[in-house]
């Protein structure tokens, strides 16, 4: 049999639509959920004692209870609104210190940009979970989101950086400079295009990425401390409970996941493609 | 092919250049002041000339040698990752590229690629306590020094050893290596060559043989980089979760006490593993288009 005999080609732009339609209305309702967590949360974050601990999940309590007798529902939606938020905020500052920086560099003169391009590879190179941890370690847990979103952004800086180079020397941009019209013109020009066409793409991408940073050196002990518990706290306090106790890391581990898979579709990553 | 050589060697050099800078600018994140930062810098920068890594700060050794005493540990996990991630991912890959039907599994990739390392990890922990009942057990030695020890017990313990977190750090590798080969695939099928030469009378298998394996290899090796960096972050988090005690666990336990010199040191080679990757995966992919031409 040839390999590629039947090559499937990408999902279809139809079916491509679909899918980041279908991320977005994840992300939404996750906003929303969000948005009234202390509304929807039956008790108020880290409240101790609302139940027996360790309580398997059952119609009172859906989520079961944790060791200290918290409702994992409640608790789980308190983080969920505390990883969103911050990711949000982490995923903001990975577009602008790198999707935008990386746009304008693209066009700095005397060869400045080629020198931040490599000072980009350079952390680059480095895996983002390690940068992240090493700006907390440098500063401290409560910059947390915005090392998080410093960590992604040199990926995001090359990304667009080569982005803008291919437009500097498209067709467009030669007939552009051959009319006269101006570098600053030009730039503008592709600036206005690129916001339009990849913000949304770029925003969501890097909020996936974002998450999984934050939520993992939290996992690790480097980010939320209590009582702003989120996600990856929560599963990592978990550790020496969920052997026996299977919902209290489940439950936390799959609004995490579902956070995360919805701004993965929202992007259009393909499967396996790192964010 | 040799100016090609050249221009990715020169760009290796650079970013490595770049990596040495990075470490001495962390090494000296312990002096306070712009002045004396600035000195600590340069001393550190000369330090790194004359290959003196600097004195971790805690147990007061040469970093260098606390991070000779780890980095075994993570190479040995890395590569046992990477034989995971091709064992996975390679199939994974071209099952998923063959056809529409196998593409349904495409959502459930969406799903795994969904959850973080670290949950991964403390599933694939539950799973194999809970359902196999199946431990991994503690670590004595290397695998390399189980199996130059020919001790065939010890091979067997250390393979146990490393069984749950190779399998955890295989799998995010895989993941990247499956979407290269998938893009691989993807780029070749298009190939106008593919449907002239077999107009010329040769057989599709041995037009795949011939021209298309090595064009799927080369876009393997273009990814090369991107592979070592997934697999790398994957074992620093596979590191804490399964309690191995490799460089990455010396890096959090260094972040979290301070130790700059220790943590620039762990920083550098990380990022020489990655560019070194990219360069040997960039070169190979040119040399595999190369004899391509030459068939």
């Amino acid at each position: 049999m040839s390999a590629v005999g039947n090559a499937a080609p990408a999902a279809s732009p139809p079916l491509r639509a679909i899918i980041r339609g279908a991320g977005f209305i994840g992300l939404g309702v996750i906003g929303v959920v969000v948005g009234l967590a202390d509304v929807l949360a039956r008790a108020p974050a880290n409240a101790e004692n609302v139940g027996p601990p360790l309580l398997p999940p059952s119609a009172q309590f859906p989520f079961g209870t944790d060791i200290l007798g918290r409702d994992m529902a409640s608790e789980t939606l308190h983080a969920l609104a505390v990883t969103a938020t911050a990711a949000g905020f982490g995923a903001l500052v990975t577009v602008l210190a790198g999707g935008l920086l990386g746009f304008l560099a693209a066009r700095l003169p005397w060869g400045l940009g080629l020198f931040s391009r490599w000072i980009a590879g350079v952390l680059g190179a480095v895996p983002t979970l390690l940068l992240g941890i090493l700006l907390i370690g440098l500063t401290e847990r409560s910059f947390a989101p915005l090392a998080a979103g410093l960590a992604a952004a040199p990926i995001a800086f090359l990304r667009s950086f080569d982005r803008a180079r291919e437009l500097s020397f498209s067709r467009h941009a030669e007939f552009a400079r051959a009319t006269g019209i101006s570098r600053n013109a030009l730039l503008r020009r592709d600036l206005a295009y690129e916001f339009r066409d990849t913000f949304l793409v770029n925003a969501t991408r890097a909020l996936a990425a974002v998450a999984i940073i934050l939520s993992t050196v939290s996992f690790l002990g480097f980010g939320a401390t209590p009582p702003h518990r989120d996600l990856g706290l929560m599963i990592g306090a978990a550790r020496d409970t969920y052997f026996d106790h299977w919902w209290t890391a489940t439950f936390p581990a799959a609004a995490l996941a579902l956070l995360i898979l919805c701004a993965r579709l929202a992007a259009a990553l393909e499967e396996g493609e790192r964010p | 092919m040799w100016r090609f050589g050249l221009r990715q060697a020169g760009r290796l050099a650079l970013g490595l250049l770049g990596a040495i800078i990075l470490a001495a600018l962390v090494s000296a994140a312990a002096e306070h002041g712009s002045s004396a930062y600035g000195r600590a810098v340069l001393a550190h920068l000369l330090g790194f000339g004359r290959l003196d890594f600097g004195t971790s700060a805690i147990s007061d050794r040469p970093a260098w040698t606390e991070l000779a005493r780890r980095l075994p540990a993570t190479l040995e996990l890395l590569g046992f990752g990477a034989v995971v991630a091709v064992v996975i991912g390679a199939p994974v890959g071209i099952l998923l590229s063959a056809g529409r039907v196998l593409r349904a599994g495409a959502p459930l990739m969406q799903i795994v690629a969904a959850a973080p390392v670290f949950c991964a990890g403390l599933g694939l922990l539950w799973l194999s306590e809970r359902v196999l009942h199946w431990t991994g057990g503690p670590r004595d030695t290397s695998f390399l020094a189980a199996l130059m020890s020919g001790d065939l017990g010890a091979v067997q313990a250390e393979l146990r050893a490393v069984a749950l977190p190779a399998l955890t750090v295989g799998a995010a590798g895989a993941a990247s290596v499956q979407l290269s080969l998938r893009r691989a695939v993807s780029r070749a099928a298009g190939e106008p060559y593919r449907r002239g030469l077999h107009a010329m009378g040769l057989g599709r298998f041995e037009i795949d043989r011939v021209y298309l394996v090595p064009q799927i290899v080369a876009g393997l090796l273009h990814s090369l980089g991107e592979v070592a960096s997934s697999l790398l972050a994957a074992t620093a988090v596979a590191e804490w979760v399964f309690g191995w005690h490799g460089a990455a666990d010396l890096f959090l336990k260094s972040v979290a006490l301070q130790d700059w010199t220790v943590v620039a040191l762990v920083l550098l080679v990380f990022a020489a593993l990655t560019m070194t990757a990219e360069f040997l995966g960039v070169m190979g992919a040119r040399l595999l288009a190369g004899t391509e031409r030459a068939a």
